[in-house]
């Protein structure tokens, strides 16, 4: 032991820079939850109360909108199996454009094996930007004016709309890759492709599967909406039993709809454990 | 006997200037199993990674058969390194591959782009992988996925795929680093044999002095990027060693 134990006064003045700095982020905690609780009070007021037309409003009402949804319409679910089988191809085919094109923009925005460096690293950083900050329907609204109505536009949406998340993730993984093995392929005198082959690919290979399964995942329910934008599938039908009030039926697309997704659910849970 | 290797001069320096290597000299003969002793941060490892120039040296000249590396252009370079196996400190193997592909990536230098998409190695590649990796006791392993393997075999797996390039000469990392004593004596061992019998002379780090002393023909000693010491393992005392690595007492 060092020092004089009965001599901690002389640390005194430590602890009273210690207790004035804690009042003073106390005071600043205290403006920071008076800021929040303003802030929430008013876009209630703003956006609920203000907005909304209370008079429609009552027990009786929700209750007959219950009702309605919950009286499921079984007569046309046996039509919905066509829309039910287009909506779920249409995902699988998006998710294969888009893991078709994820390749490239992944190679691009990986800054480690970018082909020239920072400005196809922007680039391909950038593709990535533009397809995940666009909504999927957006997406849809501009391939249906492209191709026109049906389930291709629906395909080419979601497809574009996967590259951004299965590209960054792929790119990153690609620059986390361990580096030895790329070395060794260096040393061995292999190419610069060669180095990807083996270097680099064996290791992202996993990560690349694992996203593409959950991709799909995410597109079966993507593409259960794309009809609402005029791409095929449930979501037409969805919008045909809205526009003629028919709430039974909404009901029951909406069953069906959720019973696709815990089929994709399902499916790639045990496909991503028999790959990775 | 003369020299495979000649280094002269050679110098590396990073970023902001600091250097690592300060003007190396020597060479390596054809029987020699030359060790680089050293502490750590005295550059052994950056010496050795600028042969096959994995790092590019700022200075110096570096003849490999009377060619100046230093000299070579891209794909040159790439055709040289096809001559210097590597063997790595961490192996280096890749790790979702099997056993067998791991020891033909050792020939992609000499496979076109197309065949090393579909790993159409060429039959005498495959049969050599097979003989080679009889040779260092891995045959029944072959079909293994490389992560498998344990640290020693792991290794044997990484001198497999340095013998199948053909090289006329073995440049050795740190062999031991990540294996036991007992193991480490093992690999160690396996190395000098296989350079014998292909007749290959070995340039090796290796921090572990006693095992250097053991199997090196000649032993060269660096300390903070300038050659301390050169010559064979019998020379090299106390003293020798309290100067090499800048210390009072061993």
């Amino acid at each position: 032991m060092q020092g004089d134990v009965s001599d901690l006064s002389r640390y005194d003045h430590h602890a009273a820079r210690i207790a004035a700095w804690r009042n003073r982020s106390r005071r600043v905690r205290y403006v920071c939850y008076f800021l929040i609780t303003a802030l929430i009070v008013w876009s209630v007021e703003e956006i609920v109360v203000a907005d909304t037309d209370w008079s429609r409003i009552s027990w009786e009402s929700m209750l007959r909108s219950a009702q309605q949804f919950m009286s499921v319409d079984l007569s046309i679910f046996r039509s919905l199996m066509g829309p039910a089988l287009e909506t779920a191809l249409m995902a699988t085919l998006g998710t294969l454009v888009g893991l078709v094109l994820a390749v490239p923009v992944a190679w691009l925005g990986a800054m480690n094996i970018s082909p020239l460096g920072r400005t196809t690293y922007v680039i391909g950083r950038g593709l990535m930007t533009l397809s995940r900050s666009v909504h999927e329907v957006v997406w849809g609204l501009i391939f249906v004016a492209a191709v026109g109505l049906g389930a291709l536009a629906g395909v080419l949406a979601m497809g574009i709309r996967s590259i951004g998340f299965i590209s960054k993730t792929v790119a990153e993984a690609i620059e986390d890759v361990s580096p030895g093995p790329v070395e060794a392929m260096r040393a061995v005198g292999a190419s610069r492709f060669q180095i990807l082959l083996f270097g680099i690919l064996p290791q992202v290979i996993p990560v690349f599967i694992g996203n593409v399964i959950f991709e799909w995942d995410v597109n079966i329910r993507r593409s259960t909406i794309m009809g609402l934008v005029g791409a095929g599938g449930l979501g037409l039908a969805l919008h045909r039993q809205m526009a003629s009030y028919n709430y039974g039926g909404v009901a029951t697309v909406l069953l069906v709809i959720l019973l696709l997704i815990i089929a994709g659910e399902i499916l790639s849970y045990y496909a991503r454990k028999a790959v990775i | 006997m003369s020299a495979i290797l000649e280094v002269r001069d050679l110098r590396v320096s990073y970023s902001a200037g600091r250097e690592i290597l300060k003007g190396i000299n020597f060479s390596v003969e054809a029987d020699d199993f030359l060790a680089i002793i050293g502490p750590s941060g005295a550059g052994k490892s950056t010496l050795i990674r600028c042969v096959n120039r994995l790092v590019e040296p700022t200075g110096g000249e570096i003849l490999f058969e009377g060619r100046d590396l230093l000299k070579l252009g891209e794909s040159e370079i790439r055709a040289e390194r096809r001559n210097i196996g590597m063997i790595f400190q961490e192996f280096n193997l890749i790790e979702r591959l099997s056993v067998i592909d791991n020891v033909l990536t050792g020939r992609l230098g000499y496979t076109s782009t197309l065949r090393s998409i579909f790993r159409a190695y060429s039959k005498d590649d495959i049969r050599n992988a097979v003989r080679l990796l009889d040779r260092v006791g891995l045959v029944e392993h072959l079909d293994k996925r490389a992560d498998q393997l344990s640290g020693g075999q792991r290794q044997r797996v990484g001198i497999a795929r340095a013998l199948i390039q053909n090289p006329k000469m073995l440049l050795v990392d740190e062999p031991t680093s990540s294996l036991d004593p007992k193991i480490a004596r093992e690999v160690m061992a396996l190395i000098r044999e296989i350079a014998r019998e292909f007749g290959v002379p070995v340039l090796c780090n290796i921090h572990d002095v006693d095992l250097a002393l053991e199997f090196c023909t000649r032993v060269i000693g660096l300390q903070d990027g300038i050659k301390k010491f050169d010559g064979p393992p019998d020379k090299i005392d106390k003293r020798v060693l309290a100067d090499i690595y800048a210390m009072e007492v061993l």
